[in-house]
């Protein structure tokens, strides 16, 4: 601290006018603001700045860099572009979603029973290991069952389909020797699984999570399916809920920011009766809206199922349909089960050009 | 596990205590709490609190596996419903580990279906059973051990031609009646020890909505949160039960009629209702079939199928939500030997569409004939069923009208 001005890394017109000013050693310095600093030694803003980060990064501070803590939106750009997103197949909803169910953030999808929550999520996480070279993340994914709807045909079908799919797409050799990995023995190696059985198992993983996600690093997907089975009943006391509901979507954001990885949850609906009419909203209640960043929803219309983002922070409000459509091999009656794995890969990609519509929902309802 | 004491999730002794103070004894108490909570309750700084959550909750959370190793079981996830057709649909059949529920209006062959499965269960595994027990729950006193019979010596004729084995699949289905919501409870809490006892590999109930529509009026405030509460324990409790013992479990649910919601919901009932039988038009206005206890029950459910009348005999199952199966109905009769399907093209199976499975509309019995046949029905389906079998050759050939064709 008793280190003279004189010997500090500054230009020599900055340090005259700091002696000038009466400043002698690094001491003087310490509890100047730059603003302060600024008028007293009648050197500029930045210089003033200049010279308390020199003294700071001196004694061994840090943050000599531009802004601490902060970065750029530039850098901000170019890292969600590194980290990329994971594609549903369906270019409808992929567009809609600004490329599909980014890396680094929450998505919650609610849905109707049966609109094809759990199908959504297990396609996301056999779509997360695509390799790197045919335009996928190459990742794994870890899949959160509470419902015990995973059923482990129904991912060795989507991940048969995926694999066919990617079969038609590789062109060069990179991707064809990348092709020779994507198995859907591999894909379902590195889809890691847990069944959750009530809401105490479910936190307790989150406390987990962090660690397995050091010891995975590959693991760029989290899926909760549901968020909302083991919170919807079992509580008599719905603030203490709230309070774990709250501090388990503060876990899950930040765990999706610190280890890059892609958190969907899936929610349920629940009957609302409002002036007299009822209506399907997300479960959970209100405050539970603010957790994920994204939110999807799913619902039927009719005999059509269509997927609207209700909150999302880039992307504008649409609603897409995505359809089951049938598939031509249909007249063969030996091609059952091909059939079927057609179904799957149908799933969400297909959609038909001519129902394409977008509307804005009607929000706020 | 949630009730896991602390003291043997490996928490020291000292911590234990103070945390025995504030009534927190087992692992589901502290995982309760938030991390600032637990500073507060164990005394402890941030990052003791947080180690203290993540010991514990290594202690209490269920292990990781990669998808491949149930993958590697594979056969032996599901229970064959001995219906090609279906088993081929749903990749093998009733899924083990999830509840399915069976869905329709009454007489249709809930029951019906529920008593095939149970002699399935009790067959040896070399004919495609389970070699096992199986806990039947019967709330409505709908079971039959007489017709259980029936069905088993029509539908094995060769196998059940030795009356032991007759007996022995007897002795192997364990009903229980429960005619309140409270005794259901307490069948359901006790059930993990009666499937240890019965060895059972099938685990029925027959139906779950029979008490608590009797119990519940849904129409006073309150009830109807009481009453899907009530309904997501039992599911709980059944799922986790489903899980461990790698079994499936069978539920049956009712009717309702379900009133079309004014003109903001746009055309959408309008639009289900037009491709309904003649008779139903005067459905119209009154609202539509559909399954029971409402939207947060469907959920609660991973396979919906849905049993519904096309004319006296001939009925049809769709499969309205499941994991593996796409949207797909067969026809089907109830005969002697249980359920059969007749007639279906993969064609027509596939090309029906599926909409929302809550909401799904359930085709009943048309006034007509219900008039014609209706007391012959309710006393004996199987029986009439039987009679018509011989005009059902002739005309099935039409079946699998596509019912929810998109306007």
């Amino acid at each position: 601290m008793h280190r003279t001005i004189a010997s500090l890394p500054l230009a020599p017109s900055v340090k005259t006018k700091l002696t000038s000013a009466g400043f002698d050693t690094c001491a003087d310095l310490k509890d100047l603001r730059p603003l302060q600093l600024c008028k007293e030694a009648g050197i500029s803003q930045e210089e003033a700045l200049e010279v308390l980060q020199t003294l700071r990064s001196d004694e061994g501070v840090g943050g000599a860099a531009a802004v601490r803590g902060g970065v750029t939106a530039l850098q901000l750009l170019q890292k969600e572009h590194a980290l990329g997103d994971i594609i549903t197949f369906c270019s409808a909803l992929d567009s809609a979603l600004g490329g599909g169910v980014p890396v680094g953030k929450t998505t919650e999808v609610c849905g109707a029973p049966g609109v094809g929550k759990t199908q959504l999520c297990v396609q996301l996480a056999v779509d997360v290991q695509i390799p790197v070279c045919l335009g996928g993340q190459g990742g794994q994914a870890l899949y959160l069952d509470t419902e015990g709807s995973f059923l482990v045909q129904r991912a060795a079908d989507v991940a048969q389909a995926a694999v066919e799919h990617c079969t038609l797409l590789a062109h060069d050799h990179e991707q064809q020797a990348a092709l020779k990995d994507f198995t859907v023995e591999n894909i379902l190696s590195r889809l890691w699984l847990v069944r959750c059985h009530d809401y105490v198992e479910l936190l307790a993983h989150c406390y987990l999570l962090p660690d397995f996600l050091t010891k995975h690093p590959e693991v760029q997907l989290v899926v909760i399916d549901s968020i909302a089975f083991p919170f919807r009943h079992d509580f008599e006391d719905f603030s203490q809920r709230t309070r774990l509901l709250n501090g388990l979507a503060q876990q899950l954001i930040q765990l999706a920011t610190e280890h890059s990885v892609a958190v969907v949850l899936t929610n349920q609906m629940t009957t609302k009766v409002w002036n007299g009419q009822s209506k399907l909203v997300p479960a959970l209640g209100e405050s539970w809206g603010h957790a994920a960043t994204q939110r999807l929803i799913l619902h039927w219309e009719g005999t059509q199922r269509l997927a609207s983002i209700f909150k999302s922070p880039s992307q504008m409000e649409a609603t897409v349909p995505y359809c089951i459509t049938e598939c031509e091999a249909m007249s063969g009656s030996s091609n059952e089960e091909k059939t079927f794995r057609r179904f799957l890969e149908l799933f969400l990609r297909e959609m038909k050009p001519h129902c394409w519509r977008t509307n804005r929902l009607r929000c706020g309802q | 596990m949630q009730n896991k004491k602390l003291a043997r999730a490996g928490v020291g002794s000292h911590i234990c205590e103070r945390l025995k103070n504030h009534h927190v004894e087992t692992c589901k108490d502290l995982l309760s709490l938030t991390p600032l909570e637990v500073m507060r309750v164990a005394g402890q700084s941030h990052y003791q609190s947080l180690q203290l959550l993540k010991s514990v909750s290594l202690a209490c959370a269920p292990k990781i596996i990669p998808a491949q190793e149930l993958w590697l079981q594979r056969e032996d996830l599901c229970f064959s419903t001995s219906l090609r057709e279906l088993d081929g649909l749903l990749q093998g059949g009733v899924p083990r580990g999830t509840i399915t529920e069976v869905t329709g209006p009454s007489g249709c062959g809930k029951s019906q279906l529920c008593m095939m499965l149970s002699v399935l269960a009790t067959l040896p595994r070399s004919m495609g059973g389970l070699d096992s027990g199986v806990i039947y729950i019967d709330t409505e006193s709908a079971f039959s051990a007489e017709r259980l019979l029936e069905i088993a010596r029509s539908r094995f004729p060769d196998y059940f031609s030795v009356p032991e084995r007759l007996l022995q699949t007897a002795g192997r289905v364990h009903l229980f009646k429960e005619l309140t919501c409270q005794e259901v409870l307490t069948r359901l809490a006790q059930l993990e020890e009666d499937i240890i006892s019965c060895h059972a590999g099938l685990v029925i109930l027959d139906s779950v909505a029979s008490v608590v529509r009797k119990e519940f009026d849904t129409s006073l405030s309150g009830n109807l949160t009481h009453r899907s509460n009530l309904l997501g324990r039992e599911a709980a409790t059944l799922k986790y039960l489903a899980q461990e013992f790698r079994i499936p479990v069978v539920v049956t649910n009712q009717i309702t009629t379900h009133f079309s919601e004014r003109a903001s919901s746009s055309s959408l009932s309008r639009r289900w209702n037009v491709p309904e039988a003649p008779g139903a038009e005067g459905e119209r206005d009154s609202g539509y079939v559909t399954a029971a206890l409402g939207n947060t029950w469907s959920h609660n459910v991973n396979t919906r199928l849905i049993v519904q009348y096309v004319d006296a005999h001939l009925r049809q199952i769709v499969i309205a939500k499941s994991p593996v199966a796409p949207f797909a109905v067969l026809n089907y009769t109830v005969q002697k030997e249980g359920i059969r399907l007749e007639g279906n093209a993969s064609k027509e199976i596939m090309s029906a569409q599926g909409t929302d499975p809550g909401l799904h509309p359930i085709r009943v019995r048309t006034g007509i004939d219900y008039r014609l046949t209706g007391a012959m029905a309710t006393m004996a389906p199987y029986t009439i069923a039987a009679a018509a079998a011989a005009a059902t050759t002739t005309t099935t050939t039409t079946g699998g009208r596509c019912e929810n064709t998109d306007v």
